[in-house]
Protein backbone atom coordinates (compact mmCIF):
# COMPACT_ATOMS: atom_id res chain seq x y z
CA UNK A 1 0.00 0.00 0.00
CA UNK A 2 1.31 3.36 -0.82
CA UNK A 3 2.91 5.64 1.91
CA UNK A 4 0.34 8.52 3.33
CA UNK A 5 1.16 12.19 2.49
CA UNK A 6 0.24 13.20 5.64
CA UNK A 7 0.60 10.57 8.61
CA UNK A 8 0.55 10.73 12.29
CA UNK A 9 4.02 10.20 13.88
CA UNK A 10 4.29 8.84 17.99
CA UNK A 11 4.34 12.24 19.35
CA UNK A 12 1.08 13.13 17.74
CA UNK A 13 -0.84 10.01 18.76
CA UNK A 14 0.80 10.46 22.48
CA UNK A 15 -0.85 13.56 22.44
CA UNK A 16 -3.97 12.88 20.92
CA UNK A 17 -3.85 9.83 23.61
CA UNK A 18 -3.18 11.96 26.63
CA UNK A 19 -5.11 15.04 25.42
CA UNK A 20 -8.65 12.74 24.65
CA UNK A 21 -7.69 11.77 28.34
CA UNK A 22 -6.69 15.03 30.25
CA UNK A 23 -9.97 16.52 30.54
CA UNK A 24 -10.94 18.99 33.58
CA UNK A 25 -12.78 15.96 35.02
CA UNK A 26 -9.52 15.05 35.93
CA UNK A 27 -8.68 17.73 38.64
CA UNK A 28 -12.23 16.62 39.61
CA UNK A 29 -11.83 12.73 39.38
CA UNK A 30 -8.02 13.21 41.90
CA UNK A 31 -9.92 15.15 44.54
CA UNK A 32 -12.58 12.76 44.32
CA UNK A 33 -10.14 10.16 45.79
CA UNK A 34 -9.29 12.53 48.63
CA UNK A 35 -13.44 11.84 49.30
CA UNK A 36 -12.63 7.84 49.93
CA UNK A 37 -8.81 7.58 50.87
CA UNK A 38 -6.44 9.63 52.83
CA UNK A 39 -4.06 12.15 50.73
CA UNK A 40 -0.91 10.17 51.13
CA UNK A 41 -1.95 6.83 49.85
CA UNK A 42 -4.05 8.81 47.08
CA UNK A 43 -1.23 9.05 45.12
CA UNK A 44 -0.92 5.42 45.47
CA UNK A 45 -4.08 4.45 44.39
CA UNK A 46 -3.52 6.53 41.17
CA UNK A 47 -0.45 4.42 41.05
CA UNK A 48 -2.31 0.87 41.15
CA UNK A 49 -4.92 2.30 38.87
CA UNK A 50 -2.29 2.99 36.61
CA UNK A 51 -0.83 -0.15 36.55
CA UNK A 52 -4.14 -1.87 36.33
CA UNK A 53 -4.60 0.15 33.62
CA UNK A 54 -1.72 -1.64 31.95
CA UNK A 55 -3.84 -4.42 30.84
CA UNK A 56 -6.18 -2.56 29.59
CA UNK A 57 -3.73 -1.36 27.28
CA UNK A 58 -2.36 -4.63 26.40
CA UNK A 59 -6.03 -5.50 25.20
CA UNK A 60 -6.32 -2.21 23.03
CA UNK A 61 -3.01 -2.87 21.37
CA UNK A 62 -3.89 -6.50 20.56
CA UNK A 63 -7.49 -5.41 19.43
CA UNK A 64 -6.77 -2.31 17.04
CA UNK A 65 -3.60 -4.50 15.16
CA UNK A 66 -5.74 -6.99 14.33
CA UNK A 67 -8.68 -4.55 13.78
CA UNK A 68 -6.62 -1.16 12.70
CA UNK A 69 -9.56 0.70 11.64
CA UNK A 70 -11.68 3.89 13.10
CA UNK A 71 -14.95 0.95 13.97
CA UNK A 72 -12.73 -1.19 15.67
CA UNK A 73 -15.52 -1.45 18.58
CA UNK A 74 -17.68 -2.25 16.28
CA UNK A 75 -15.69 -4.83 14.59
CA UNK A 76 -14.41 -6.79 17.78
CA UNK A 77 -17.11 -7.04 19.67
CA UNK A 78 -19.37 -8.41 16.51
CA UNK A 79 -16.47 -10.98 16.12
CA UNK A 80 -16.34 -12.14 19.80
CA UNK A 81 -20.07 -11.74 21.11
CA UNK A 82 -23.68 -11.38 19.59
CA UNK A 83 -24.24 -8.06 17.81
CA UNK A 84 -27.05 -7.26 19.67
CA UNK A 85 -25.34 -7.37 22.97
CA UNK A 86 -22.12 -5.49 21.15
CA UNK A 87 -24.51 -2.84 20.07
CA UNK A 88 -26.09 -2.22 23.23
CA UNK A 89 -22.64 -2.30 24.95
CA UNK A 90 -21.47 -0.03 22.31
CA UNK A 91 -24.33 2.62 22.83
CA UNK A 92 -23.79 2.32 26.55
CA UNK A 93 -20.41 3.24 26.49
CA UNK A 94 -20.69 6.32 24.41
CA UNK A 95 -22.96 7.77 27.15
CA UNK A 96 -19.01 8.40 28.86
CA UNK A 97 -18.18 11.09 25.94
CA UNK A 98 -21.83 12.70 26.82
CA UNK A 99 -20.53 12.68 30.93
CA UNK A 100 -17.26 13.76 29.93
CA UNK A 101 -18.71 17.24 27.50
CA UNK A 102 -21.23 17.59 30.56
CA UNK A 103 -18.60 17.67 33.45
CA UNK A 104 -16.41 19.88 31.91
CA UNK A 105 -19.12 22.10 31.06
CA UNK A 106 -19.81 21.99 34.71
CA UNK A 107 -15.86 22.52 35.82
CA UNK A 108 -14.99 25.04 33.29
CA UNK A 109 -18.23 26.81 34.28
CA UNK A 110 -18.01 26.91 37.92
CA UNK A 111 -14.33 28.20 37.56
CA UNK A 112 -15.43 30.82 35.61
CA UNK A 113 -17.66 31.95 37.97
CA UNK A 114 -15.50 31.51 40.37
CA UNK A 115 -12.55 33.56 38.77
CA UNK A 116 -15.11 36.54 37.96
CA UNK A 117 -16.75 35.94 41.61
CA UNK A 118 -20.03 35.51 40.00
CA UNK A 119 -22.89 34.08 42.62
CA UNK A 120 -23.48 30.14 41.71
CA UNK A 121 -26.86 30.57 39.48
CA UNK A 122 -24.62 31.98 36.97
CA UNK A 123 -23.12 28.71 36.69
CA UNK A 124 -26.11 27.86 34.51
CA UNK A 125 -25.41 30.27 32.07
CA UNK A 126 -21.95 29.94 31.64
CA UNK A 127 -22.87 25.89 31.11
CA UNK A 128 -24.99 26.75 28.42
CA UNK A 129 -23.12 29.34 26.60
CA UNK A 130 -20.18 27.18 26.72
CA UNK A 131 -22.22 24.23 25.16
CA UNK A 132 -23.59 26.83 22.70
CA UNK A 133 -20.41 27.88 21.77
CA UNK A 134 -19.08 24.37 21.33
CA UNK A 135 -22.25 23.46 19.26
CA UNK A 136 -22.01 26.69 17.13
CA UNK A 137 -18.48 25.83 16.62
CA UNK A 138 -18.80 21.99 15.38
CA UNK A 139 -21.88 23.02 13.15
CA UNK A 140 -19.69 25.51 11.49
CA UNK A 141 -16.75 22.66 10.81
CA UNK A 142 -14.60 24.56 13.01
CA UNK A 143 -12.12 21.97 13.91
CA UNK A 144 -9.21 22.47 16.06
CA UNK A 145 -5.87 21.63 13.82
CA UNK A 146 -3.68 18.54 15.28
CA UNK A 147 -1.03 20.92 16.06
CA UNK A 148 -2.77 23.64 18.08
CA UNK A 149 -4.57 20.35 20.18
CA UNK A 150 -0.58 19.13 20.52
CA UNK A 151 0.36 21.91 21.80
CA UNK A 152 -2.54 22.92 23.91
CA UNK A 153 -1.98 19.17 25.22
CA UNK A 154 1.56 19.77 26.00
CA UNK A 155 1.13 22.95 27.76
CA UNK A 156 -2.20 21.65 30.34
CA UNK A 157 0.20 18.89 30.88
CA UNK A 158 2.76 20.47 31.77
CA UNK A 159 2.01 23.48 33.82
CA UNK A 160 -0.59 20.75 36.05
CA UNK A 161 2.45 18.55 36.66
CA UNK A 162 4.53 22.10 37.56
CA UNK A 163 1.44 23.32 39.75
CA UNK A 164 2.01 19.39 41.32
CA UNK A 165 5.14 19.67 41.83
CA UNK A 166 5.25 22.80 43.35
CA UNK A 167 2.42 22.07 45.55
CA UNK A 168 4.64 18.36 46.40
CA UNK A 169 7.29 20.51 48.39
CA UNK A 170 5.40 22.79 49.70
CA UNK A 171 4.72 22.83 53.47
CA UNK A 172 1.64 20.94 54.46
CA UNK A 173 -1.18 23.17 55.62
CA UNK A 174 -2.77 22.58 58.59
CA UNK A 175 -6.59 22.38 57.07
CA UNK A 176 -5.06 19.77 54.74
CA UNK A 177 -3.52 18.11 57.72
CA UNK A 178 -6.52 18.22 59.68
CA UNK A 179 -8.56 17.19 56.20
CA UNK A 180 -6.69 14.15 55.88
CA UNK A 181 -6.58 13.13 59.82
CA UNK A 182 -10.57 12.21 58.88
CA UNK A 183 -9.69 10.35 56.07
CA UNK A 184 -10.21 6.76 55.24
CA UNK A 185 -6.51 4.31 55.63
CA UNK A 186 -8.43 1.20 54.79
CA UNK A 187 -8.13 -1.49 52.58
CA UNK A 188 -11.77 -0.96 51.56
CA UNK A 189 -11.06 3.04 51.05
CA UNK A 190 -8.12 2.21 48.96
CA UNK A 191 -9.48 -0.36 46.70
CA UNK A 192 -12.65 2.19 46.14
CA UNK A 193 -9.70 4.65 45.07
CA UNK A 194 -7.97 2.38 42.44
CA UNK A 195 -11.47 1.93 41.23
CA UNK A 196 -12.61 5.33 41.01
CA UNK A 197 -8.79 6.08 39.45
CA UNK A 198 -10.06 4.14 36.77
CA UNK A 199 -11.87 7.12 35.10
CA UNK A 200 -8.37 8.91 35.51
CA UNK A 201 -7.41 6.90 32.47
CA UNK A 202 -10.44 6.99 30.76
CA UNK A 203 -10.80 7.65 26.93
CA UNK A 204 -6.88 6.75 26.59
CA UNK A 205 -7.72 4.21 24.42
CA UNK A 206 -9.78 6.53 22.20
CA UNK A 207 -6.96 7.05 19.66
CA UNK A 208 -7.33 3.71 18.70
CA UNK A 209 -9.79 5.13 16.67
CA UNK A 210 -6.68 6.67 14.21
CA UNK A 211 -4.89 3.41 13.18
CA UNK A 212 -5.69 4.53 9.50
CA UNK A 213 -3.59 7.19 10.02
CA UNK A 214 -0.19 6.90 11.58
CA UNK A 215 2.61 6.10 9.81
CA UNK A 216 3.93 2.71 11.44
CA UNK A 217 1.18 0.34 13.34
CA UNK A 218 3.64 -0.04 16.53
CA UNK A 219 2.90 4.32 17.24
CA UNK A 220 -0.38 3.61 18.41
CA UNK A 221 0.82 0.63 21.37
CA UNK A 222 3.72 2.79 22.40
CA UNK A 223 1.89 6.11 22.10
CA UNK A 224 -0.81 4.67 24.59
CA UNK A 225 2.01 3.41 26.60
CA UNK A 226 3.81 6.98 26.71
CA UNK A 227 0.46 8.35 27.54
CA UNK A 228 -0.59 5.93 30.80
CA UNK A 229 2.84 6.93 31.68
CA UNK A 230 2.14 10.33 31.30
CA UNK A 231 -1.32 10.61 33.09
CA UNK A 232 -0.31 8.12 35.77
CA UNK A 233 2.67 10.61 37.01
CA UNK A 234 0.92 13.52 36.73
CA UNK A 235 -2.46 12.39 38.47
CA UNK A 236 -0.25 11.07 41.24
CA UNK A 237 1.66 14.00 41.78
CA UNK A 238 -1.59 16.16 41.58
CA UNK A 239 -2.95 13.40 43.92
CA UNK A 240 -0.27 13.83 46.36
CA UNK A 241 -0.34 17.80 46.06
CA UNK A 242 -3.98 18.69 46.77
CA UNK A 243 -3.67 15.91 49.60
CA UNK A 244 -0.80 17.91 50.80
CA UNK A 245 -2.55 21.70 50.57
CA UNK A 246 -6.25 21.86 50.16
CA UNK A 247 -8.72 21.62 52.71
CA UNK A 248 -11.87 19.80 53.13
CA UNK A 249 -13.75 22.55 51.83
CA UNK A 250 -11.29 23.55 48.80
CA UNK A 251 -11.18 19.45 47.76
CA UNK A 252 -15.17 19.47 47.45
CA UNK A 253 -15.24 22.01 45.22
CA UNK A 254 -15.61 22.10 41.74
CA UNK A 255 -12.49 23.45 41.17
CA UNK A 256 -10.02 22.07 43.38
CA UNK A 257 -6.87 22.84 40.57
CA UNK A 258 -8.15 26.74 41.15
CA UNK A 259 -7.08 26.78 44.80
CA UNK A 260 -3.92 24.17 44.49
CA UNK A 261 -2.70 26.94 41.76
CA UNK A 262 -3.74 29.81 44.77
CA UNK A 263 -1.53 27.62 47.15
CA UNK A 264 1.67 27.54 45.24
CA UNK A 265 1.89 30.53 43.34
CA UNK A 266 -0.93 32.90 44.86
CA UNK A 267 -3.23 34.63 42.29
CA UNK A 268 -0.75 34.13 39.99
CA UNK A 269 -1.65 30.41 40.11
CA UNK A 270 -4.87 30.99 40.64
CA UNK A 271 -5.49 32.88 37.29
CA UNK A 272 -2.97 30.16 35.62
CA UNK A 273 -5.20 27.30 36.33
CA UNK A 274 -7.86 29.30 35.33
CA UNK A 275 -6.39 29.62 31.96
CA UNK A 276 -5.71 25.93 32.02
CA UNK A 277 -8.84 24.77 32.87
CA UNK A 278 -10.38 26.85 30.36
CA UNK A 279 -7.75 25.18 27.69
CA UNK A 280 -8.81 21.73 28.80
CA UNK A 281 -12.58 22.57 27.29
CA UNK A 282 -10.92 22.92 23.72
CA UNK A 283 -9.62 19.76 23.72
CA UNK A 284 -13.04 18.26 25.28
CA UNK A 285 -15.45 20.12 23.27
CA UNK A 286 -13.23 19.68 20.27
CA UNK A 287 -12.33 15.74 20.15
CA UNK A 288 -15.55 14.74 22.30
CA UNK A 289 -18.10 16.33 19.85
CA UNK A 290 -16.19 15.34 16.69
CA UNK A 291 -15.62 11.70 18.04
CA UNK A 292 -19.51 10.66 19.37
CA UNK A 293 -21.31 12.86 16.52
CA UNK A 294 -18.56 10.74 13.97
CA UNK A 295 -19.50 7.66 15.77
CA UNK A 296 -23.25 8.29 15.77
CA UNK A 297 -22.96 9.49 11.94
CA UNK A 298 -21.54 5.82 10.77
CA UNK A 299 -23.45 3.80 13.33
CA UNK A 300 -26.84 5.71 11.21
CA UNK A 301 -24.84 5.01 8.04
CA UNK A 302 -24.56 0.99 9.13
CA UNK A 303 -28.10 1.49 9.10
CA UNK A 304 -28.59 0.70 13.25
CA UNK A 305 -29.58 4.24 14.31
CA UNK A 306 -32.30 6.62 12.22
CA UNK A 307 -31.23 8.08 9.15
CA UNK A 308 -31.58 11.23 10.17
CA UNK A 309 -28.64 10.40 12.27
CA UNK A 310 -26.67 11.03 9.26
CA UNK A 311 -27.97 14.22 7.47
CA UNK A 312 -25.14 16.58 6.68
CA UNK A 313 -25.06 20.07 7.21
CA UNK A 314 -23.16 22.23 4.42
CA UNK A 315 -20.11 22.06 6.67
CA UNK A 316 -20.18 18.24 5.92
CA UNK A 317 -21.47 18.03 10.19
CA UNK A 318 -23.90 15.84 10.96
CA UNK A 319 -25.74 17.85 12.87
CA UNK A 320 -28.60 15.90 14.42
CA UNK A 321 -25.94 14.22 16.49
CA UNK A 322 -24.27 17.75 17.48
CA UNK A 323 -27.34 19.18 18.32
CA UNK A 324 -28.59 15.59 20.43
CA UNK A 325 -25.63 15.37 22.25
CA UNK A 326 -25.26 19.46 23.08
CA UNK A 327 -28.64 18.89 24.41
CA UNK A 328 -28.00 15.71 26.30
CA UNK A 329 -25.09 17.27 27.94
CA UNK A 330 -26.53 20.37 28.80
CA UNK A 331 -29.56 18.76 30.85
CA UNK A 332 -26.43 16.55 32.42
CA UNK A 333 -24.22 19.54 33.59
CA UNK A 334 -27.60 21.69 34.71
CA UNK A 335 -28.56 18.68 36.91
CA UNK A 336 -24.76 18.50 38.24
CA UNK A 337 -24.65 22.00 38.81
CA UNK A 338 -28.37 22.01 40.67
CA UNK A 339 -27.69 19.21 42.93
CA UNK A 340 -23.69 19.14 42.92
CA UNK A 341 -23.87 15.63 43.02
CA UNK A 342 -20.38 15.57 40.55
CA UNK A 343 -19.93 12.50 42.84
CA UNK A 344 -22.28 10.56 41.15
CA UNK A 345 -21.10 11.44 37.57
CA UNK A 346 -17.54 10.48 38.89
CA UNK A 347 -18.73 7.11 39.84
CA UNK A 348 -20.67 6.62 36.35
CA UNK A 349 -17.99 7.52 34.19
CA UNK A 350 -15.45 5.41 36.46
CA UNK A 351 -17.82 2.86 35.90
CA UNK A 352 -18.62 2.53 32.80
CA UNK A 353 -14.63 2.83 31.61
CA UNK A 354 -14.39 0.06 33.87
CA UNK A 355 -16.89 -1.71 31.61
CA UNK A 356 -15.65 -1.12 28.30
CA UNK A 357 -12.01 -2.55 29.90
CA UNK A 358 -13.54 -5.62 31.21
CA UNK A 359 -15.64 -6.21 27.82
CA UNK A 360 -11.74 -5.50 25.06
CA UNK A 361 -10.51 -8.01 27.66
CA UNK A 362 -13.58 -10.52 27.34
CA UNK A 363 -13.27 -9.90 23.32
CA UNK A 364 -9.47 -10.67 23.90
CA UNK A 365 -9.80 -13.58 25.18
CA UNK A 366 -12.77 -14.80 23.16
CA UNK A 367 -11.22 -13.88 19.74
CA UNK A 368 -8.05 -15.91 20.69
CA UNK A 369 -10.70 -18.85 20.69
CA UNK A 370 -12.30 -18.14 17.53
CA UNK A 371 -9.87 -16.83 15.55
CA UNK A 372 -6.61 -18.01 16.70
CA UNK A 373 -4.63 -18.10 13.31
CA UNK A 374 -5.16 -14.08 12.16
CA UNK A 375 -2.31 -12.31 12.34
CA UNK A 376 -1.40 -10.19 15.68
CA UNK A 377 1.07 -7.09 14.94
CA UNK A 378 0.99 -6.92 18.81
CA UNK A 379 0.35 -10.16 20.72
CA UNK A 380 -0.09 -9.79 24.83
CA UNK A 381 1.55 -12.99 26.74
CA UNK A 382 -0.80 -14.92 28.24
CA UNK A 383 -3.70 -13.75 26.21
CA UNK A 384 -6.07 -16.08 27.64
CA UNK A 385 -5.50 -16.40 31.59
CA UNK A 386 -5.14 -12.44 31.22
CA UNK A 387 -8.19 -11.45 29.14
CA UNK A 388 -10.24 -13.44 31.96
CA UNK A 389 -8.67 -12.05 34.86
CA UNK A 390 -8.94 -8.42 33.79
CA UNK A 391 -12.76 -9.09 32.78
CA UNK A 392 -13.18 -10.18 36.05
CA UNK A 393 -10.82 -7.60 37.52
CA UNK A 394 -12.41 -4.69 35.93
CA UNK A 395 -15.86 -5.99 36.33
CA UNK A 396 -15.30 -5.90 40.21
CA UNK A 397 -13.54 -2.18 40.12
CA UNK A 398 -16.43 -1.34 37.93
CA UNK A 399 -19.09 -3.11 40.40
CA UNK A 400 -17.35 -1.31 43.74
CA UNK A 401 -17.32 2.83 41.39
CA UNK A 402 -20.76 2.15 40.66
CA UNK A 403 -21.97 1.20 44.30
CA UNK A 404 -20.29 4.20 45.82
CA UNK A 405 -20.28 7.45 46.62
CA UNK A 406 -17.43 9.29 48.71
CA UNK A 407 -17.41 6.73 51.40
CA UNK A 408 -20.79 5.59 51.26
CA UNK A 409 -22.68 2.77 49.69
CA UNK A 410 -24.62 4.74 47.72
CA UNK A 411 -26.64 2.60 44.13
CA UNK A 412 -27.00 5.62 42.18
CA UNK A 413 -24.22 5.26 39.62
CA UNK A 414 -25.20 1.50 39.38
CA UNK A 415 -28.88 2.62 38.51
CA UNK A 416 -27.76 5.00 36.08
CA UNK A 417 -25.67 2.91 34.39
CA UNK A 418 -28.39 0.31 34.04
CA UNK A 419 -30.98 2.59 33.49
CA UNK A 420 -29.16 3.33 30.00
CA UNK A 421 -28.00 0.17 29.59
CA UNK A 422 -31.58 -0.88 29.30
CA UNK A 423 -32.54 2.03 27.13
CA UNK A 424 -29.92 0.96 24.47
CA UNK A 425 -30.76 -2.73 25.02
CA UNK A 426 -34.54 -2.38 24.34
CA UNK A 427 -33.25 -0.10 21.53
CA UNK A 428 -31.63 -2.60 19.95
CA UNK A 429 -33.80 -5.07 20.21
CA UNK A 430 -37.25 -3.39 19.36
CA UNK A 431 -36.13 -0.41 16.57
CA UNK A 432 -32.80 -1.68 14.92
CA UNK A 433 -34.66 -4.71 13.58
CA UNK A 434 -37.40 -2.23 11.79
CA UNK A 435 -34.62 -0.26 10.92
CA UNK A 436 -32.22 -2.68 9.30
CA UNK A 437 -35.58 -4.08 7.65
CA UNK A 438 -36.58 -1.04 6.16
CA UNK A 439 -33.12 -0.47 5.22
CA UNK A 440 -33.29 -3.74 3.25
CA UNK A 441 -36.77 -2.92 1.84
CA UNK A 442 -35.32 -0.44 0.46
CA UNK A 443 -32.05 -1.90 -1.01
CA UNK A 444 -34.18 -4.74 -2.74
CA UNK A 445 -36.67 -2.44 -4.42
CA UNK A 446 -33.87 0.27 -5.34
CA UNK A 447 -33.05 -0.74 -9.38
CA UNK A 448 -29.13 -1.82 -9.87
CA UNK A 449 -27.24 0.88 -11.54
CA UNK A 450 -24.78 -0.69 -12.45
CA UNK A 451 -24.77 -1.77 -16.34
CA UNK A 452 -24.52 -5.50 -16.66
CA UNK A 453 -21.89 -6.51 -18.81
CA UNK A 454 -21.88 -9.67 -21.28
CA UNK A 455 -18.60 -11.64 -20.83
CA UNK A 456 -17.02 -11.67 -24.81
CA UNK A 457 -17.05 -15.27 -26.43
CA UNK A 458 -13.50 -16.82 -26.72
CA UNK B 1 -14.86 -10.18 -10.40
CA UNK B 2 -15.00 -6.40 -11.73
CA UNK B 3 -12.57 -5.73 -14.59
CA UNK B 4 -10.31 -2.69 -15.02
CA UNK B 5 -12.70 -1.63 -17.64
CA UNK B 6 -16.30 -1.51 -15.70
CA UNK B 7 -14.46 -0.37 -12.54
CA UNK B 8 -13.10 2.93 -14.86
CA UNK B 9 -17.08 2.96 -16.67
CA UNK B 10 -18.21 3.52 -12.30
CA UNK B 11 -15.73 6.05 -11.79
CA UNK B 12 -16.42 8.19 -14.85
CA UNK B 13 -19.94 8.06 -13.93
CA UNK B 14 -19.54 8.64 -10.16
CA UNK B 15 -17.17 11.96 -11.17
CA UNK B 16 -19.70 13.14 -13.75
CA UNK B 17 -22.20 12.78 -10.58
CA UNK B 18 -19.97 14.00 -7.73
CA UNK B 19 -19.07 17.32 -9.93
CA UNK B 20 -22.55 17.95 -11.27
CA UNK B 21 -23.84 17.70 -7.40
CA UNK B 22 -23.57 21.65 -6.27
CA UNK B 23 -24.55 21.19 -2.83
CA UNK B 24 -21.67 18.50 -2.82
CA UNK B 25 -19.61 20.94 -4.26
CA UNK B 26 -20.58 23.30 -1.86
CA UNK B 27 -19.60 20.77 0.87
CA UNK B 28 -16.00 20.16 -0.27
CA UNK B 29 -15.00 23.34 -1.31
CA UNK B 30 -11.97 23.08 0.47
CA UNK B 31 -10.90 19.66 0.35
CA UNK B 32 -8.16 19.28 -2.45
CA UNK B 33 -6.95 15.38 -1.61
CA UNK B 34 -5.39 12.54 -3.97
CA UNK B 35 -7.27 9.37 -3.49
CA UNK B 36 -6.16 6.20 -4.33
CA UNK B 37 -8.38 2.77 -5.33
CA UNK B 38 -6.87 -1.01 -5.62
CA UNK B 39 -8.49 -3.85 -6.20
CA UNK B 40 -7.56 -6.06 -3.62
CA UNK B 41 -8.31 -9.21 -6.00
CA UNK B 42 -7.10 -7.73 -9.30
CA UNK B 43 -4.05 -5.49 -10.17
CA UNK B 44 -6.65 -2.42 -11.24
CA UNK B 45 -5.95 0.92 -9.43
CA UNK B 46 -7.06 4.14 -9.61
CA UNK B 47 -5.59 7.72 -8.56
CA UNK B 48 -8.30 10.34 -8.02
CA UNK B 49 -7.53 14.12 -7.89
CA UNK B 50 -9.85 16.25 -5.89
CA UNK B 51 -9.31 20.07 -6.23
CA UNK B 52 -11.35 21.95 -4.21
CA UNK B 53 -14.30 19.72 -3.90
CA UNK B 54 -13.83 18.94 -7.58
CA UNK B 55 -12.99 15.37 -9.15
CA UNK B 56 -10.14 17.31 -12.11
CA UNK B 57 -8.64 13.90 -13.22
CA UNK B 58 -8.87 10.17 -13.23
CA UNK B 59 -5.73 8.05 -13.41
CA UNK B 60 -5.39 4.31 -13.92
CA UNK B 61 -2.32 2.91 -11.75
CA UNK B 62 -1.92 4.30 -8.22
CA UNK B 63 0.55 7.39 -8.89
CA UNK B 64 2.02 9.80 -6.25
CA UNK B 65 1.56 9.87 -2.43
CA UNK B 66 -1.74 9.79 -1.48
CA UNK B 67 -4.11 11.67 1.22
CA UNK B 68 -6.19 8.42 1.58
CA UNK B 69 -6.26 4.72 -0.12
CA UNK B 70 -9.52 3.18 -0.50
CA UNK B 71 -8.97 -0.75 -0.86
CA UNK B 72 -11.56 -3.40 -1.69
CA UNK B 73 -12.74 -6.15 -4.37
CA UNK B 74 -12.96 -5.32 -7.60
CA UNK B 75 -16.90 -5.89 -7.46
CA UNK B 76 -17.30 -3.53 -4.83
CA UNK B 77 -15.69 -0.97 -6.10
CA UNK B 78 -17.74 -0.96 -9.15
CA UNK B 79 -20.98 -1.47 -7.18
CA UNK B 80 -19.90 1.63 -4.95
CA UNK B 81 -18.89 4.09 -8.04
CA UNK B 82 -22.14 2.75 -9.54
CA UNK B 83 -24.18 3.35 -6.05
CA UNK B 84 -25.26 -0.42 -5.84
CA UNK B 85 -24.05 -0.77 -2.23
CA UNK B 86 -23.82 1.56 1.46
CA UNK B 87 -19.74 1.17 1.74
CA UNK B 88 -19.97 2.60 5.20
CA UNK B 89 -21.99 -0.46 6.14
CA UNK B 90 -18.79 -2.48 3.54
CA UNK B 91 -16.40 -0.14 6.11
CA UNK B 92 -17.95 -1.63 9.17
CA UNK B 93 -17.72 -4.92 8.45
CA UNK B 94 -13.47 -4.60 6.99
CA UNK B 95 -14.48 -5.51 3.25
CA UNK B 96 -13.77 -2.01 2.88
CA UNK B 97 -10.16 -1.03 4.20
CA UNK B 98 -9.01 2.79 4.26
CA UNK B 99 -5.94 4.19 5.08
CA UNK B 100 -5.65 7.77 5.73
CA UNK B 101 -7.95 10.46 8.17
CA UNK B 102 -10.98 9.62 9.22
CA UNK B 103 -12.25 13.29 8.61
CA UNK B 104 -11.23 12.43 5.26
CA UNK B 105 -13.09 8.89 5.27
CA UNK B 106 -15.89 10.33 6.44
CA UNK B 107 -15.94 12.69 3.29
CA UNK B 108 -15.58 10.32 0.83
CA UNK B 109 -18.60 8.46 2.52
CA UNK B 110 -20.81 11.84 2.18
CA UNK B 111 -19.33 12.09 -1.88
CA UNK B 112 -21.04 8.44 -2.12
CA UNK B 113 -24.37 9.10 0.21
CA UNK B 114 -25.44 13.03 -1.07
CA UNK B 115 -25.12 11.77 -5.13
CA UNK B 116 -27.33 8.83 -4.70
CA UNK B 117 -29.72 10.56 -2.18
CA UNK B 118 -29.82 14.05 -4.27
Amino acid sequence: MSELRRAMGLRTVVSTSTGLAFAAIEYLAVAGLLSVVAGRLAWLAVLVAGLVVLLAWAFFSELCGIFPTAAAIRRYMQAAMDDRVALTVTLTYMTTIVLVIAADAYIVGSAVADALSQPRWLITVWIAGLLLLATWTNLRGVTVAGRVQDAATTVIVLVTAGIAVLAVTETPTAAAQLADAGRSTSVAGFVQAVALGILLFSAFEWVTTNAEEVREHHHIPRGMLVSLGILASVCALLAYGMGHLLSAEEASTAFPQLALGRHVLGDTGYAVMVVITVLTALNTFNGGFITASRFVYATAREGSLPPSMARLNDNLVPWVPVLVLAGTSLVVSVLVALTGAWQVLLGVGAALESMIFAVAGYCVWALRRRQPHVHRPFRMALAGPLGLLGTVLFGLLGLVASVTVEDELDLRPLGIILGMAALAAVYVLTVVPRLQAAARARAVAAPRRRPVTVPEEA
Amino acid sequence: MATTAEIRAGLDDYRQRCNDNARLRKMLRSWTRVVHFTATDTDAAFTVLIDKGEIVDVQERAQGAPDLVISATSEDLADMFWGDLNPAQKYLTGEIAVKGSAEDVMRVDAMASLIWID
